[in-house]
């Protein structure tokens, strides 16, 4: 299975990188998670804030679709959320931005310790999984809506 | 805040100020240890080095501790001596800084504090924070004869030996973990447990009832109510605590080795991960 490019370029950086700088980059990344949250005025087709049982906090994900029908997300994060998962929102804003529905739909879970390392995947931080489906769950929804008119 | 002074063991607390007051003191070593992996990377309190409890306290094939071979080369790397003062702290009120303290007594290190609050208390005073990462001259740790099993740590038959002689167990998970509605505590995925309920016998006491609201430990009065008044537990009992995998019972631990000066209490690490999954384990469901 091949990803969508952008997401495919942040995998190979990150592949590339040696245990310390790979830690450095996530935090980068997480230090990046409040640019990718909703702005003052912006308008989207369909937002999901909500906190699920299985999270520390609250999750949001805002879906804004283009003329041809490609997904931008915005994410916003609770203030208990761990530093890969805020990591991982700026990952998935910036490496899923511009796919339509189908290629999202399409995108495997697997690549996530290809980003974090094995290392840094425990059963406490499968929040990162997590974040991929509710996107992709939010743009599935958005379409079917779409579908009923 | 500073440390309630009626603790029976007032000088394993210290205060954040102290902390700061001391982050120079070439005789203590600060230590910082969460649950959040990546969060001593993303700033820490100024000379502190990071443990992680899995990576560097735990085999990382079998379900065990390090070696004491390995907890001295873990030592020596951070330049720690057996006369170091270490002082952890960390997220989630200092579990993990609690289960981090413990594995240093598996090892006979008997030197050691907590930061009263941890991390989210030294934030919250606007203290300083660096992502420098200092790098301390290498000790040389001497390799402990043994790893203290038997003194602060319950295994399986022990926990169960307790159940049978109706013996103190402090279930410290929170009420739907300890009644079996649930198998993982709020907030936070399956661990992969098959059933719910607790250790026969067990009395729920969430850890959390050891705390305030910032995180800090009740007075050792408040703490007597909780353990020696409501659940009639005495200093000399042997006391056995447990929760899912060792964290949160740790903190209980700490709370009532340290704090109300309990001789005998002993960390089940293996806890309800391991009970909750065992065949033939008695379970009793409130």
């Amino acid at each position: 299975m091949s990803y969508p490019k952008k997401l495919a370029d942040i995998i190979a950086l990150m592949e590339g990188l040696p245990e310390i700088e790979r830690r450095e980059m996530l935090v980068a990344y997480a230090d990046q998670a409040k640019n990718q949250e909703p702005r003052e005025g912006e308008v989207f087709d369909f937002e999901d804030f909500r906190k699920d049982e299985e999270c520390t906090d609250s999750v949001g994900i805002y879906l804004k679709t283009d003329q041809e029908g490609r997904c931008h997300f915005r994410v916003k994060l609770g203030p208990q959320v761990q530093t890969l998962t805020r990591a991982m929102s700026s990952i998935l804003c910036k490496g899923l931005d511009g796919l339509v529905l189908e290629e999202l739909q399409a995108v495997p879970q697997d690549f996530v310790p290809k980003i974090v390392g094995a290392e840094l995947v425990r059963i406490r931080s499968h929040t990162v999984y997590y974040l991929l489906t509710r996107m992709k769950t939010a743009a599935a929804v958005w379409k079917k809506r779409q579908a009923r008119g | 805040m500073i440390p309630d002074s009626n603790y029976v063991h007032p000088e394993v607390v210290v205060s954040t100020e102290w902390v700061a007051s001391h982050v120079n003191d070439p005789s203590i070593r600060i230590i910082e240890s969460n649950e959040d992996i990546l969060l001593y990377d993303t700033g820490h309190v100024p000379g502190a080095v990071h443990i992680d409890w899995r990576r560097d306290l735990q085999d990382q094939l079998v379900r065990d501790y390090i070696q004491p071979t390995d907890f001295a080369s873990l030592c020596s790397r951070y330049g720690i001596t057996p006369e170091t003062t270490c002082v952890f702290y960390g997220d989630k009120s200092n579990w993990w800084s609690c289960y981090a303290l413990w594995v240093f007594r598996l090892f006979g290190h008997t030197n050691v504090k907590i930061m009263n609050g941890g991390r989210d208390l030294w934030i919250a005073e606007a203290r300083p924070l660096t992502r420098e990462v200092i790098k301390f001259s290498p000790s040389n740790y001497p390799v402990p004869a043994k790893r203290l099993d038997k003194e602060v740590r319950a295994f399986f038959e022990d926990a169960l030996k307790q159940s049978q002689q109706h013996l103190p167990l402090v279930d410290v998970r929170s009420p739907g973990e300890f009644s079996g509605e649930v198998t993982h505590m709020p907030d936070y995925p399956q661990e992969g447990v098959l059933r719910g309920g607790h250790i026969p016998g067990a009395h729920g006491v969430p850890w959390k009832r050891a705390v305030n609201e910032d995180g800090t430990f009740k007075s050792a009065a408040e703490l007597r109510a909780i353990y020696q008044e409501e659940l009639v537990l005495k200093p000399s009992d042997d006391v056995i605590a447990y929760c899912r995998i060792g964290e949160r019972s740790s903190h209980t631990w700490f709370v009532l080795t340290y704090l109300l000066g309990f001789d005998n209490v002993r960390n089940y690490d293996g806890s309800w991960t391991e009970w909750g999954n065992r065949v033939g384990a008695p379970i009793e469901r409130a």
